[in-house]
């Protein structure tokens, strides 16, 4: 290595500042095919109260990077170099040299962890309180005034403590179980907090109100955190400093600002462009090309040479060591070319690509088009109403979908967006034939889709099933394991077509691979799902849907399981071949920048939907830089970007949590967590009211909209109000 | 309404329906009983007439009547205790129950127990090597014998252990020519006697121990284990608390349900080894067509398995918080 430092081993060598220090630390698992590295001699600073952000695709070797530093990477991977713990008075510790009893104190006395699966951290069959209590009670502390201080965590986390410490793991939500864990992991007072993709499954909302939360704890506890995470623009605003994690090695680490707009590293600067986001302009956004490596097979010198585009032969052979990049000393580099790549980048991005993404066109439609595909009313219950005696079950009818009308055109694209639960998928497949409406009715071509399929859960007509395709969220399990490429895609071509021969069939895939990317097509029609990686199995769910000529298309979180320099390529891809097969995509996602960049780059409309129905409907310039409806600028709120903001806004939610399904709220359903609600909320119902105007369609439904509206002259809901009355207890906590 | 209202009645329910189905299935059943019995007990008597009031008292049923009259009859006996007279033992169906329930217990819960406890301690074994030697010679033992019948290995246990060695008894239930009562001799030779066909359904109860090792496995690779570590709590609590209770839990109903099937498995076991309990008075009332003992056994086997499934039912959710029901909230 070519660090100055390397040979600092137990001596703090950076000044007092620095909490954790890694030197030359490795994770490396014994396989089959040789010893997997999966941290590579990776050295770092962490600085006492301070945020660090660490960024990496999935295969980056961040959770690695994460258990390293509590000496918790499970067996049998081995952890060798140094982790030095320096503690604020005493000598100190080197965390991979401590005896089973010493590591037992401290973990989660001196750096706790949340981690990925914090939705299964806890014991399902103890309280909430027993996890409390038994933590401190294992590490020897006063259990009553350990308790103490987990409510007042809590409480700071906007939880109703008493009720939390009562509960059972099951009894809370996602959001909930996820902010119960970081109190859990700073009950012991911990001077640093690991925290590994803590907020990946959550809801927008949710994860930016944690996010904020953050902050405050880390200032009010004097906490040093560490935020991995795949999500670059999550942690841009929060982190003071942030690393970027390529191929298990660092590839920078600086001042969050600085990276952000000065990135030095050719993949730092990919990456960015690479993120979708809601402000930069679309044209800006690119795939980063190619593939990251397999931890067995790192390429020579610098790991990123395959993919650059300013790798030369010192790349290939020389491992570049840190340079000082930017203005402030602890801006490190991993590149040789780095003053390059900040100045010539820009250029080799722009030559490479400049024809490759498709141009933004305008899919909308004039108001006389014909619907494709039209929706009436449409209303979706789950679960039975008990019926009696004889009935075992429970009386639990949800409705995931209530009433909602849209059209989807020749050539559409519509997005739906919104938490989970808020029926958006729900409302997909049922606008496919995936799932039979409990009311309204489902037009294809002024044809009722289910017309003629009395009691089936499938559609009867063969056009219209042909006509309304999906692809899953995720690709790997909507695969078949078990068949070659070649079969999978040869079964939608031998229904639908049965007139092609063999050969014709053959050269239609083949042709098919090609066209989305993946070559040599005669290679991969050979091959298993498994032998194909995440970006290319959806290729291939792309491709069966598109070789039986759709006309409508679900995609169902389509982008959101891939990592994050994939998701422009696909979305491309997806656009192209819109345009390519003439086809109308209905995208559902929870994610407002994905949504946009689909949205936008076709013209398509992006539609917000709110506990079942839907709350604002419009062109994707609409929603995002004009939207009315509160819930829609709640979203806009919690959708991160990709600069560090001075000043954040006020969180534009009541309460961060989502009310009950089975109690619905009366009048406007988001009258319990609008910041704008008023009493007419509670008791009417707003209708969706046309907005259109020369800058786009959109519909709203909102009374603000409306000047006339008696609502202006009602009264404000506040937050006591909403607390004091007793037919709101379903609003889980107020925030 | 309360949900444990609804659970118990939905059992009395199911008690009913199989009562009712029994009743009306064998009344049209080819060779019905009562034909049957005045055939057989008629010729025997200087009146004929006799065998009706006979068949009144044996069954509780005037075969004179109309059907729903004799099911009212049949019904509102059973509802006083009375499930008639076995014509075999020529006693009181309930009597004859009495004396062979006892047996039946005794065994077959020796076999429930030892066959769960055994499996919960080897399963937990097996999933802590994971992969070894133990696990997997045990694990392909517990697939083959689960998969073998248990009568099979009742047979091969009885001509080995019985016939050929001579270690334990053929058949029978107590020792003969030993005064029963509370004496050592007495109770030894019920142990003996129970030995066999405790054993040979032990022994192939490889289920639980399969299950149990499943249930470990996915309790230690889940997450909150892994945070348990991380947390520092003590090896004890880890073991019991979080892997154990987790790993257990799921069995429960399982167990339940064996135990309420326990009447219902006896059958086979005890004719095997002419073990007068349940099981045998069973078939030896179905070989000597003895209507009213085969109602009442099938009865007691129905009532047994529902009033299990009843207390799995409503004891689940004192140990599972998560099947707590109805009244907490989902989110
Ligand atoms: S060292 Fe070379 S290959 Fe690696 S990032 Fe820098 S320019 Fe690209
Ligand atoms: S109608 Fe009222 S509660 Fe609903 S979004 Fe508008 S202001 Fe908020």
């Amino acid at each position: 290595m070519t660090i100055s430092e390397s040979d600092a081993s137990l001596v703090d060598s950076t000044g007092t500042d620095t909490i954790v220090e890694l030197r030359d630390t490795s994770v490396s698992f014994g396989m089959d095919r040789g010893e997997s590295r999966v941290l590579n001699e990776v050295n770092i600073d962490i600085e006492r109260n301070e945020i660090l952000g660490v960024i990496g695709e999935s295969g980056s070797g961040k959770s690695m990077f994460a258990s390293a530093l509590l000496d918790a990477v499970p067996a049998p991977g081995t952890t060798t170099g140094d982790v030095i713990y320096h503690p604020e008075d005493g000598d100190p510790v080197d965390v991979t040299g401590l005896s089973k009893s010493e590591l037992k104190q401290f973990r989660w006395e001196e750096i706790s962890m949340v981690f990925q699966g914090a939705m299964s951290s806890f014991n399902p069959v103890r309280s909430v309180r027993t996890h409390f209590v038994e933590t401190l009670s294992a590490h020897d502390y006063d259990v009553d005034a350990g308790i103490e201080r987990a409510k007042d965590l809590l409480e700071d986390l906007y939880l109703e403590p008493e009720r939390m410490l009562e509960s059972y793991p099951h009894e809370l939500s996602g959001g909930m179980k996820q902010r119960v864990l970081i109190a859990l992991s700073l009950v012991l007072e911990p001077e640093m907090l690991v925290m590994d993709e803590p907020t990946a499954a959550l809801d927008l909302l949710m994860q930016q109100s944690i996010i904020s939360l953050l902050n405050e704890i880390q200032e009010k506890h004097d906490l040093t955190i560490v935020f991995i995470t795949h999500d670059l623009p999550l942690v841009a605003d929060l982190s003071d400093r942030l690393a970027v994690l390529y191929a298990f090695e660092f590839a920078e680490i600086g001042p969050a600002d600085e990276i952000l707009e000065r990135p030095a590293h050719p993949y730092t600067r990919a990456l960015l462009n690479a993120t979708p986001n809601l402000s930069a302009p679309l044209e800006q956004m690119r795939p980063i090309e190619g593939e990251s490596p397999d931890p067995v097979n790192i390429p020579p010198g610098c790991s990123y040479h395959p993919r650059c585009p300013l790798a030369d032969e010192q790349c290939k052979s020389i491992d570049p060591g840190p340079y000082d990049a930017g203005d402030s000393r602890n801006h490190d580099v991993y590149c040789h070319h780095w003053e390059q790549s900040i100045d010539d980048l820009e250029r080799a991005f722009t030559e490479s690509n400049s024809d490759d993404s498709p141009a933004t066109r305008n899919a909308s439609h004039s108001d006389d088009a014909e619907p494709l595909v039209s929706l009436e009313d449409v209303e979706v219950q789950f679960g039975s109403e008990n019926d009696g005696w004889l009935d075992f079950g429970e009386s639990d009818v949800v409705t995931a979908v209530d009433g909602i009308s849209f059209d989807i055109y020749e050539n559409d694209v519509v997005v739906l967006v919104g938490e989970s639960g808020c029926g958006k998928t729900t409302l997909g497949k049922t606008a496919v034939g995936l799932q039979r409406p409990t009311d309204g009715t489902i037009e294809y071509k002024d044809r009722d889709i289910w017309k003629g399929s009395s009691g089936s859960s499938t559609l009867e007509d063969e056009e219209i099933r042909r006509a309304l395709q999906i692809v899953h969220q995720d690709p790997g399990s909507s695969l078949n394991s078990h068949q070659r490429v070649r079969s999978i895609l040869s079964t939608p071509l031998n229904r639908w077509h049965p007139d092609l021969d063999g050969n014709d069939r053959r050269e239609r895939i083949l042709a098919m691979l090609e066209y989305v990317g993946i070559s040599p097509p005669e290679d991969y029609i050979e091959r298993y799902p498994h032998q194909l990686s995440g970006g290319e199995k959806q290729r291939v769910a792309l491709i069966r849907a598109m070789l039986v000529n759709p006309d409508l298309i679900l995609a169902d979180e389509a982008v959101s399981a891939l990592d994050v320099s994939l998701r422009v390529s696909i979305m491309d891809l997806m656009i192209e071949l819109q345009d390519a097969f003439d086809t109308s995509f209905l995208s559902v996602s929870h994610d407002l920048s994905n949504a946009r960049y689909l949205a936008e780059k076709t013209g398509g409309r992006i539609g917000v939907m709110y506990l079942g129905e839907l709350v604002e409907i419009g062109s994707a310039e609409q929603i995002i830089q004009n939207p009315q409806h509160p819930y829609t600028q709640a979203l806009r709120w919690a959708t991160p970007e990709l600069e560090q903001d001075d000043d954040p806004d006020e969180n534009p939610i009541r309460t961060i949590d989502v009310p009950d399904q089975k109690n619905m709220p009366s009048g406007c359903r988001y009258h319990t967590r609008c910041p704008d609600a008023r009493e007419t909320c509670r008791t009417q119902k707003p209708e969706l009211v046309d907005l259109s105007n020369e800058d786009g369609v959109q519909r709203t439904a909102c009374f603000r909209v409306d000047d006339d509206h008696e609502y202006w002259d009602s009264e404000p809901i506040t937050d006591d109000a909403v607390d004091g009355d007793e037919d709101d207890d379903h609003v889980n906590v107020s925030g | 309404m309360d949900w444990r209202i609804r659970r118990l009645g939905q059992s009395v329910f199911t008690v009913w329906a199989v009562m009712t189905l029994t009743f009306v299935l064998t009344r049209f059943m080819p060779g019905n009983p009562i034909d049957y019995f005045l055939v057989e007990v008629g010729p025997d008597l200087d009146d004929p007439a006799q065998a009706y009031e006979m068949a009144e008292l044996y069954m509780n049923i005037n075969p004179e009547d109309p059907l729903y009259i004799e099911y009212y009859d049949y019904m509102t006996a059973f509802m006083q205790g009375d499930l008639g007279r076995s014509m075999s033992m020529n006693m009181p169906v309930e009597e004859v129950l009495a004396i062979a329930i006892p047996w039946t217990l005794f065994v077959m819960s020796w076999a429930v127990f030892l066959g769960f406890t055994a499996g919960i301690a080897i399963g937990a074994v097996m999933a802590y090597w994971e992969g070894g030697k133990f696990d997997t010679a045990l694990t392909g033992y517990a697939t083959i014998i689960t998969s073998i019948p248990f009568y099979v290995l009742a047979l091969v246990l009885l001509t080995i252990f019985a016939y050929r060695l001579n270690w334990f008894p053929t058949g029978g239930r107590q020792p003969e020519g030993v005064e029963p009562g509370f004496n050592f001799l007495y109770l030894t030779g019920i142990v003996h006697h129970a030995m066999l066909p405790v054993f040979s359904m032990f022994v192939t109860s490889g289920m639980a121990a399969l299950t149990m090792r499943g249930n470990s496995i996915r309790v230690l690779g889940s997450d909150y284990l892994r945070v348990a570590r991380l947390r520092g709590l003590s090896d004890p609590t880890i073991a019991i608390h979080y892997v154990a209770r987790n790993a257990i839990l799921p069995m429960y109903t399982g167990l339940m349900i064996a135990i309420g099937s326990m009447f219902g498995g006896a059958v086979v076991l005890e004719e095997i080894f002419v073990y007068r309990g349940m099981g045998w008075y069973l078939i030896e009332a179905v070989r000597a067509r003895d209507y009213p003992l085969m109602m009442g056994a099938f009865t007691v086997i129905t009532i047994a398995v529902v009033i299990a499934l009843l207390i799995a039912d409503l004891t689940y959710g004192k140990i599972d918080p998560r099947a707590g029901g109805e009244n907490r909230e989902a989110f």
